[in-house]
């Protein structure tokens, strides 16, 4: 009988450390290994009030009492190859980069798309949500600004 | 004055529709006597833990769902396997078919269990006062006064009223269930045995009421057993199981509602005398015994009500109304709220008085106690409300359940795919039928609280004319309550 109480009191322990190890693994250590080598990942995540693109994690227990902070601007260099996990955190918004022709791409709330493009031409790539999503759509716009080879050096 | 005259009557000329025998003998069939694997199922000492803990592992990936996933409902497993998988499940399968089987395996005891025990498998033989187990903590005794379901029934009346957040936002069910968590665990610390259980779980209180219809009951194979043993292990715990967890003395137990069907009792019978038991839906434990559990058929039957309206019904203003945390409108949330309140409170207890007013007038039935007939026939409240909430969640499993494919593929919305359906797109079953199969539930409940409320008669009313009469206000009421659920599911 006593081998049975460890055994239970182990599962229990197990569990309480496990899973969050498990989903924390999942997410920092599995994710980033299914891009190329050297990948440039951005998480980006919309939200209707206010009109805000941001790279903040929006989750069950932020999302009443903050607000997030807006992302304006993402940095990447020439030949980055980068990856951008598009998320809506309420309602049924659209993704796209109209200058490299990407989207655009519903993303409907509570959903993960995910975006992949080369950032072979230096210079700013817009941004933005392609539907009429809230009042606040107008502000649904941002860039990615991509450093030439010479912008690098000089920077 | 007139007087009455319960003697049965020879020359009777209204028929009775149910063989008087078969009211008489309790149909029921051993269970542990034909399945003998299932009687050692449930004797292992292991059996409770090897179903809480799987329960407990996915409470606690609700929780981390809650806090860390995303904020949108119908993408959060919280939000999509406890309010429509689960919900569902639990009232129409579990409850009618399993008595409080719920109990057996919920996971927000645990902590408390664990603490009072200082076990999760094993039992401590020793002395805890009144008891043949060593238990730990305060060991008070809950107060008389509390001992009763009020506190379950407003409890459930306050999270009902603010369902409209609990089931829609993963942090408000990650609120209320941590705070039962930790009530649980605080109240197991200070008090005797399941006191959270028996008198504070909300979700408890309406398992109770409507376990009275489950098709199976746990009992003891001959109470004259019972009368006899000097043990009574089964409240009092052995060394091979734990004391009743809910405080209940097995000679005695002739209803389901507060068996939480631990089967500790089975365990701990010096005399193996405690079975599990088949029988009939519904027609088995008849009669309420307290106010408390009359207000709780009446709070759970206009909550089905008020869930159809709000959560089924066409009328976006009460939806607004309902929905506090979005459209801000205290003024018409209070309306909501009070509304409710009122009508579980006062209007449908009060409608049914005065149907059993009408009925012990009708009837001439002086010599019954108007509160014997109150409690007795609200029994007919108890299938009606069951199938009343069935009714209203066939939609939600039909129209939402395809939730349940997507989320289990991605349950915190992260953009997992761990089943390959994480894009599985939202699918209605089928919600032209939905009607179709609403009507013949709301029937199912008009005819099992008439079923119910003959048989409480039977036993009041000797004579089937002054019977049939003093069931007539109250049978109406149930007919009434019936065509406005119909109605509401119809259109």
């Amino acid at each position: 009988m006593k081998w049975k109480e460890t055994a239970g009191v182990l599962a229990v322990v197990l569990m309480l450390v496990g899973l969050p190890i498990s989903l924390w693994s999942w997410r920092n250590i599995i994710v980033p290994h299914r891009y190329p080598r050297g990948a440039k990942i951005f998480t980006l995540t919309a939200t209707a009030k206010g009109g805000i693109w941001t790279q903040d994690p929006i989750v069950g227990f932020n999302y009443w009492w903050r607000t997030p902070t807006r992302t304006n601007e993402i940095t990447v260099n020439q030949g980055d190859h980068v990856v951008v996990r598009v998320r809506s955190a309420d309602v049924l918004h659209s993704f796209a980069i109209p200058i490299m022709r990407i989207g655009p791409l519903d993303v409907p709330a509570g959903h993960t798309i995910e975006v992949q493009f080369d950032a072979n031409r230096s210079g700013p790539l817009t941004f933005l949500c392609w539907q009429m999503c809230s009042p606040a759509h107008g502000n649904l716009h941002g860039r990615f600004m991509v450093m030439g080879n010479a912008k690098q050096e000089s920077w | 004055m007139a007087t009455v005259d319960n003697t049965p009557h020879v020359n009777e000329t209204l028929p009775d529709f149910v063989p008087v025998e078969s009211l008489t003998k309790p149909r029921r069939i051993d269970l542990f006597a034909r399945l003998p694997w299932l009687k050692r199922l449930v004797k292992m000492r292991s059996f409770q833990a090897f179903l809480i803990l799987p329960n407990l592992a996915m409470f606690y990936l609700f929780f981390i769902a809650g806090i860390f996933g995303t904020p949108v409902g119908n993408r959060n497993i919280i939000i999509v396997f406890v309010w429509i998988l689960w919900w569902f499940f639990l009232i129409a399968a579990l409850v009618p078919f399993a008595s409080r089987f719920w109990c057996t395996m919920c996971p927000l005891p645990f902590f408390g269990d664990w603490l009072q025990r200082r076990a999760i498998i094993r039992v401590r033989p020793g002395k805890s006062a009144g008891t043949e187990n060593k238990f730990f903590g305060l060991w008070k005794r809950w107060p008389k006064a509390l001992s009763n379901i009020w506190p379950q029934n407003f409890g459930f009346l306050l999270l009902a009223t603010f369902s409209a957040l609990l089931v829609t936002r993963p942090i408000v069910s990650v609120i209320v269930f941590s705070i039962l968590v930790l009530v649980a665990t605080a109240l197991a610390l200070v008090y005797r045995l399941r006191t959270f259980c028996n008198y504070v779980c909300p979700i408890s209180g309406f398992l109770s009421l409507y376990s009275m219809t489950s098709t199976i009951e746990l009992r003891s194979v001959d109470k004259d057993v019972c009368l006899k043993c000097k043990y009574k292990s089964c409240i009092r715990g052995s060394d091979q199981g734990w004391a009743c967890p809910w405080n209940i003395y097995m000679g005695k137990l002739d209803r389901n509602n507060y068996c939480g069907l631990c089967f500790e009792c089975v365990k701990s019978c010096h005399y193996d005398n405690i079975s599990l038991f088949a029988r009939p839906f519904a027609t088995s434990d008849v009669g309420l015994r307290g106010y408390d559990e009359v207000w709780k058929a009446s709070i759970m039957l206009v909550l089905a009500f008020s869930y159809s309206v709000v959560l089924l019904g066409p009328w976006g203003t009460l939806k607004d109304w309902a929905n506090i945390s979005e459209r801000h409108q205290w003024g018409g949330f209070g309306i909501y709220a009070g509304t409710q309140a009122l009508l579980a409170l006062v209007i449908y207890p009060g409608l049914y008085y005065l149907s059993i007013r009408l009925a012990k007038w009708y009837a001439r039935a002086d010599s019954i106690p108007t509160k014997e007939l109150f409690l007795k026939y609200a029994y007919m409240l108890v299938p009606m409300g069951l199938l009343a909430w069935i009714a209203f969640s066939v939609p939600l499993i039909m129209v939402n359940g395809s939730y349940i494919i997507s989320v289990a593929s991605d349950p915190l919305g992260w953009g997992m795919n761990l089943f390959h359906t994480a894009e599985f797109p939202w699918i209605p079953l089928y919600p032209a039928s939905v009607p179709f199969i609403q009507v013949p539930i709301l029937l199912a409940g008009l005819y099992y609280g008439l079923l119910g409320l003959n048989k409480v008669g039977r036993e009041l009313f000797p004579n089937p004319q002054q019977r049939y009469r003093s069931m007539a206000p109250p049978a109406a009421l149930l007919l009434g309550t019936t065509l406005i659920f119909m109605k509401l599911f119809i259109g």
